[in-house]
């Protein structure tokens, strides 16, 4: 019994140290928007702040701009709409697949699960020539189809693993009913998938909400930013970098993932063991 | 079962928005870029391609620029994949032992996971930075320098902080997974192992990673995608600086797409990119069914 305490208390004191490396960046991050925002770079730099010289300057001065609403706005739009896409979408692709037997159905799924080799930045310049033929560039609402189109094939992948759990008498007893397939799509296989649905579209939400590269090369407007642009932008507009604006904006931009992740952890943990894994 | 007509079309129906979407926004770009890879295409002549057959491959292969950056990527893949299955796996391996506060280590473990790149690039950039706090850590306080060590300005100490970045950031991730399979290991097979007289490390050699090579290969191959993927934190912290040194495969990309319009020579490179993206997905499928 004395062992196994000691083993376990062994084993926190590890878990704890490394834990500590693994949150240090975070802590900085958070310490230095609160510290008063003065020289380019303190000196000497210090990991904390004086308890004296704690402020919040940094956040009202991101609160006191009407760009940041704005941007977070934006942000919040574009990535609740194409989650929502990506999960109708998805599921309706997830659904027949697993379930009937359509000309080039192997063809088809095939091809959406090799499309997630592809890097996806490499598609950038076919698409920036898309974006331009469709007029959505410098446009938000422009980034919603592109946003979906990248979360479908895995999103589709995962969806039809978990449809492929439900059992098929659930259909079956729908169709002896009258029902058709639509009717089965909405009440069997939504309501049976909604956790993997859910997982899914955590996970989109943060591929989404932290895009980068697409926003920063088609959005040139100020006021149609999405927060990582905005963040990328306090960073480099200047000679010299505000740290202090930069991490409290961070900050806020790291709330809804939070509270997303807080939220929703059951299905977080479900959705990246299950499909994917097993064996 | 028999579908009706009515069925048909339901069918149909569902599968037309993502069919679309997919078509319009994936696929068709996938077929052009495949075709720009052929032709002479740059900012200057939109007008009118010239087909060139494969002479965009033959530059990209024998672009200085490109085998650096090439080689970049490869050596990011190669520490960061292992460095983040092995860390994320040891984390899992703990936190699967102790009896208590487990959800807490893992939700704050896979904190680096939510955290967006754009943010982590800039802290470690700020941390790293000559003036930063590292550089001050070292010199003043632990004295293992005389001088500020410029970290970005060189190519391997940037590569090695966009690294660090990647397996700071990639451990949550690995953590998660490994600890739902060694979740799934039986019970029985340890105490079989723990009869026949197998130590501690015997048991997790020949019990628990056989038991969770599924899940190991399913790491291998997303992380090695992720790894040719790595983009905004080299482009955030070195830019690819100096003289695109510490450029990687899409970095330099994008610099020659976006700051030089030479698109076909871009197409190309995508496309060799992804070619041996997959020539190493299948090989890691084939090494481990080898295993058996």
């Amino acid at each position: 019994m004395k062992k196994k305490t000691l083993i376990q208390i062994m084993l926190h004191l590890f878990l704890i140290f490394s834990l500590v490396i693994v949150v240090l960046p975070m802590v900085y991050m958070v310490s230095t928007s609160l510290k008063p925002n003065g020289a380019l770079y303190e000196y000497p730099p210090r990991f904390l702040p004086g308890l004296e010289e704690i402020t919040i300057e940094n956040y009202l001065y991101i609160l006191g701009q009407g760009k940041f609403y704005i941007n977070f706005l934006n942000s919040l739009m574009v990535a609740g709409c194409a989650v929502l896409l990506a999960a109708l979408i998805s599921s309706a692709l997830g659904y027949v697949i697993a379930r009937f037997a359509f000309p080039g159905r192997n063809f088809l799924f095939s091809f959406i699960v090799l499309t997630m080799i592809i890097p996806g930045l490499t598609l950038i310049i076919p698409q920036y020539q898309l974006a331009v033929k469709l007029k959505t560039i410098n446009s938000l609402t422009g980034l919603i189809p592109f946003y979906t189109a990248w979360t479908i094939p895995y999103s589709t992948f995962m969806i039809k693993g978990f449809v492929e759990n439900i059992p098929k008498e659930l259909d079956e007893a729908t169709y002896m009913d009258g029902g058709g397939v639509l009717t089965v799509f909405g009440r069997i296989i939504i309501p049976l998938a909604k956790p993997g649905i859910a997982s899914v579209s955590i996970f989109n939400f943060l591929t989404a909400w932290e895009e980068f590269p697409w926003a920063n090369t088609v959005i040139n407007d100020n006021l149609k930013r999405t927060i990582p642009i905005a963040i990328s932008g306090f960073f480099g507009q200047h000679q010299f970098t505000q740290w202090g604006y930069v991490f409290a904006l961070s900050v806020f931009s790291l709330v809804p993932i939070l509270m997303v992740f807080i939220f929703c952890q059951k299905f977080f943990v479900a959705g990246l063991t299950s499909g994917g894994v097993k064996g | 079962m028999q579908t009706s007509k009515k069925g048909k079309f339901q069918i149909g129906l569902l599968l037309l928005p993502g069919l679309l979407i997919f078509g319009i926004f994936t696929v068709y770009p996938i077929i052009k870029l495949f075709l720009m890879s052929f032709f002479e295409w740059d900012f200057g002549n939109i007008a009118d391609q010239k087909f060139i057959g494969l002479k965009n491959y033959r530059n990209v292969l024998s672009d200085r620029y490109f085998r650096i950056a090439f080689t970049n990527t490869i050596i990011y893949t190669f520490v960061t994949v292992p460095g983040q299955m092995i860390f994320g796996f040891l984390t899992a391996f703990l936190i699967n032992q102790i009896t208590r506060f487990k959800v807490g280590y893992r939700v704050l473990y896979y904190l680096p996971v939510i955290t967006s790149w754009v943010i982590a690039s800039l802290v470690f950039k700020y941390v790293f930075n000559t003036e930063g706090l590292l550089n001050y850590f070292l010199v003043h306080i632990l004295h293992v320098t005389s001088q500020n060590i410029r970290w970005l300005d060189t190519r391997w100490s940037g590569l090695w902080i966009a690294m660090f970045l990647g397996i700071w950031k990639g451990i949550g991730w690995n953590m998660v997974v490994f600890l739902a399979a060694l979740q799934t290991v039986p019970a029985d097979l340890y105490e079989a192992a723990a009869i026949d007289g197998a130590n501690a490390f015997k048991k997790l050699f020949n019990v628990t990673l056989p038991c969770i090579k599924g899940t190991i290969l399913f790491a291998l191959v997303m992380l090695t995608i992720g790894g040719f993927n790595v983009f905004t934190s080299v482009k955030m912290i070195t830019g690819g600086e100096p003289g695109h040194q510490t450029d990687v495969v899409l970095t330099w990309m994008y610099h020659k797409a976006f700051s030089t319009g030479a698109f076909g020579y871009s197409a190309a490179l995508s496309f060799i990119i992804t070619v041996v993206l997959a020539i190493m997905a299948i090989i890691q499928f084939r090494m481990m069914q080898q295993k058996d």
